[in-house]
């Protein structure tokens, strides 16, 4: 049986009397895809931004590895091995590929990067075959902002491989996605589960959570309603009548 | 005329200095800081203070003047922590109005509206130097070290930060540490600029520090063409020149020189604005909207 | 007693600023355009209704011309300076540049056709009088309340019952509604320069029958009406012209604790308080970053 690499406990917040997340415990085990999957406002990105510290939760616990990381600034959880995707991108616009995949190795905020020309080297290294992974190499000196859609996407999964985290938050990362692309970032996610990377991701389309995750994580008013494999989940009528009921327009 | 050019060519240096550091934190960091004046202010006071009351060391009254400048920058880094956009400039230009009248009211300090006088030649071993050597050593070396950062992984973070500061967060950016080492490297700079300036002319008060100074300063670099490496200093010596091609032009009066200056170089930084953001120096593909 | 003349002193200015604060936070509201030269619509507005004034027109032309200048200016910045800009996307600061360029240059224009250093209106109106003992009021104190109040009822009149107005106030509220809207939100931009910069102008005539004006005026309001519309709270009209009034009773009241000289860093240490530690100003909703 393989560990958790991350785990989350009765977190909640809420937003001026409006409680988004209430009580959610989540546990990411290493090499398996757990889909967040629910209505919308259910509190899926608040999850994630309460567990990558961009969101002060008012209670709760999470830890990574046993480590607790509540009240961690964003960037420290990020060294700890999380490395999280926006449905915005956030992309670095201005910057080519390249240099959005390197400043993704480079952590520290002094001057220079510690160890020197070998570590450049490495970490250079690491852009090169995150960009390969993700199709970019041609791309490597087009700047973010004149990209195709489905190519910004794979630069945002270019920065988090490089980043060479273990823990993956990926909100909808593969919406807006043809075919044939959504192939390929499979293909990513199976490499990273191969080598252990315990992955969340935030998915609307529940083709694309079936193809993609082998758990199920149902949140629902900010509380997970059920865990477990997807064919369980998504059989659960009673899951299927809120998840639709809230979207009348696929509903019918 | 030799001493014209010589005192041209050291006040181009120093506003050199000042456009370089100031384009290291707007060109890269997108941190647009209308107070750059104020750290020009400090070291030259700080500078002229140590030529006054200990040695006339040009060494020591720049390392003072770098570390003044560089601590009290602090009080722009905050802000720059807290907000961007129009809140960063606003309190920017709040500093800067503070400053003002702090550096005119602080007798002991600053000597007032009145400012510094006499503050003596710069001395290397008992043996009085130049400035200008000196100012151009100087420039060098924050040419030498802005073009190393800008082009260096810091200049990497810097830029990463500006275009999307969460998505750096979140990739283990200590942002907080960043956009302040950045403030208090160009400060400092400015710092050293200003210990330059006080020995230069051996007087300085209040007026050299304002607003319109920040906002020439800011006209280099734009003019020039913020992100880029020459681009400040092509604007500093444009600046700098205009008033003695000004007073060349014979159907001017001199008391309206200062005057004719500024509507230049006004309509220039608006005209560029509309016509060329990017500045003369700038790629008009990468400079568009750094912001 | 002195600071009872200190506080009527300050309702004064406070008047003053509450008005232009106005015109820039209205600006700002319904266009996101940061316009830094609105402090030049003041001076231009001032300026005219000093040369009107000398030239013996009678006053209401004065006024009207003095509105109509400020006016024409607004729309010239929005159409040749800050449209063409923001057609090509240009970041918040190459407006801003551009603008500063602009009050740089028309600063220095009018230094040299009026002169440089303070003109001042002469009017029977601002003369003293001794209301209470040791107490002096000019009869402009209260027209400039008078003028203020009327016009902020009316600017609330028409930015809630007039369609136009309501449109402004809901780009105000709701700036993506700029960007669905796009090209048709172009009439409400020169509407909201039309009227915000006309806000200047009964200001900058109050300015010039009472402290005066020189040409280098345009930097100091433009700085308290930024200073204003932060502290009130970027998006409140209400918020700013508050601010406005409480920064020109602050400046004046600190006369009590220190030297004329510190009066304006009052305002500054104001706003750099409020960035720091309430970015939302007083009526703004506390946005994350």
């Amino acid at each position: 049986m393989t560990g958790i690499a991350l785990r989350s406990e009765n977190l909640s917040r809420s937003f001026g009397g409006v409680q988004a997340v209430a009580g959610v415990s989540l546990s990411l085990p290493e090499g398996q895809v757990t889909a967040l999957v629910g209505p919308n406002g259910a509190g899926k990105t608040t999850t994630f931004n309460l567990i990558t510290g961009n969101l002060r939760a008012d209670s709760g616990t999470a830890e990574i590895r046993g480590k607790p990381i509540m009240g961690l600034k964003p960037w420290q959880v990020a060294r700890l091995g999380v490395a999280r995707s926006y449905q915005d991108l956030r992309l670095f616009t201005h910057m080519t590929v390249r240099e959005n995949v390197l400043a993704a190795t480079e952590t520290s905020s002094w001057f220079w990067q510690p160890g020197g020309r070998r570590a450049q080297q490495q970490r250079e290294h690491r852009a090169e075959s995150a960009m390969e992974a993700t199709g970019l190499t041609a791309l490597a000196d087009a700047r973010a902002v004149d990209l195709a859609y489905a190519e910004r996407k794979f630069l945002s999964m270019a920065r988090i491989l490089a980043a060479e985290a273990d823990i993956w938050l990926l909100d909808e990362p593969a919406s807006g996605l043809d075919l044939s692309s959504r192939i390929r970032f499979g293909t990513l996610l199976k490499d990273a589960q191969a080598r252990g990377v315990a992955i969340c991701l935030i998915e609307h389309n529940l083709d694309v959570v079936v193809e993609l995750s082998n758990r199920i994580a149902f949140l629902d008013q900010g509380k997970v309603l059920a865990e477990g494999d997807p064919q369980t989940i998504l059989k659960d009528p009673a899951l299927a009548a809120i998840y639709f009921g809230d979207r009348p327009q696929e509903a019918a | 005329m030799t001493a014209f050019l010589i005192n041209l060519a050291t006040l181009a240096a120093i506003s050199g200095i000042l456009a370089s550091t100031l384009n290291f934190i707007v060109g890269y960091a997108g941190i647009f800081s209308v107070a750059h004046a104020v750290f020009f202010g400090l070291g030259a006071y700080g500078g002229a203070q140590v030529a006054l009351l200990l040695v006339p060391n040009p060494f020591l009254a720049c390392l003072v003047a770098a570390v003044i400048a560089g601590g009290l920058s602090l009080c722009l880094a905050l802000p720059a922590l807290r907000v961007r956009g129009e809140y960063f400039v606003a309190a920017s230009l709040g500093l800067q109005m503070v400053a003002a009248t702090l550096f005119a009211e602080l007798k002991p300090l600053t000597g007032g509206i009145g400012g510094l006088v006499g503050i003596p030649r710069p001395e290397i071993l008992g043996t009085i130097v130049p400035v200008l050597p000196l100012a151009l050593a100087a420039l060098a070396l924050i040419l030498w070290a802005t073009a190393r950062l800008q082009r260096g992984t810091f200049g990497r973070t810097l830029q990463s930060i500006r275009d999307a500061d969460s998505a750096a967060e979140s990739l283990g950016k200590n942002v907080n540490a960043a956009k302040t080492l950045a403030v208090v490297f160009a400060c400092a700079g400015a710092g050293v600029a200003g210990a330059l300036y006080a020995l230069h002319l051996s007087f300085i008060n209040v007026e050299s520090f304002t607003l319109d100074q920040s906002i020439q300063i800011m006209a280099m670099v734009i003019i020039g063409g913020a992100g880029t490496l020459w681009g400040p200093l092509v604007g500093a010596v444009l600046l700098l020149s205009l008033p003695a091609v000004i007073s060349f032009i014979p159907f001017i009066p001199p008391t309206e020189v200062g005057a004719v200056q500024q509507i230049i170089y006004g309509t220039a930084m608006t005209l560029l604005m509309i016509f060329r953001p990017a500045g003369l120096l700038g790629d008009m593909s990468k400079g568009k909207s750094t912001a | 007693m002195l600071f009872l003349q200190l506080l009527l002193n300050g309702l004064q200015t406070g008047a003053i600023y509450a008005l232009t604060a106005a015109g820039f936070a209205l600006i700002f509201g319904a266009t996101k355009i940061f316009h830094v030269a609105h402090g030049t619509a003041f001076t231009i507005a001032g300026y005219v209704f000093l040369f009107a004034w000398g030239a013996g027109w009678p006053s209401w032309l004065g006024v009207l011309a003095s509105i109509a200048a400020a006016m024409v200016f607004g729309i010239v910045m929005e159409r040749l300076v800050y449209r063409p800009i923001q057609r090509h996307e240009g970041s918040f600061f190459t407006v801003f540049v551009a603008a500063f360029g602009v009050s740089i240059v028309v600063q220095n224009i009018i230094g040299m056709i009026a002169g440089r250093g303070f003109a001042t209106v002469d009017t029977p109106l601002s003369f003293s009088a001794e209301i209470l003992p040791e107490i002096f009021v000019a009869p402009m104190l209260w027209i400039s309340l008078a003028t203020a109040g009327v016009l902020f009822v009316a600017l609330t009149l028409f930015l809630t019952r007039h369609p136009a107005g309501v449109a402004l106030r809901a780009l105000a509220q709701n700036p993506d509604l700029i960007r669905t809207y796009g090209l048709s939100s172009n009439g409400l931009s020169v509407l909201a320069f039309a009227i915000g910069s006309a806000l200047a102008a009964p200001a900058a005539i109050v300015t010039a029958m009472t402290t005066g004006l020189n040409e280098a005026i345009g930097h100091h309001v433009m700085l308290i009406s930024i200073a204003a519309t932060i502290v009130g709270g970027i998006g409140s009209l209400r918020g700013a012209a508050l601010a406005g009034m409480m920064l020109g009773i602050a400046e004046s009241l600190a006369l009590t604790v220190v030297d004329t000289q510190w009066a304006e860093a009052v305002s500054f240490l104001v706003l750099f308080g409020f960035i720091i530690f309430r970015p939302a100003g007083i009526f703004g909703v506390t946005q994350t970053r």
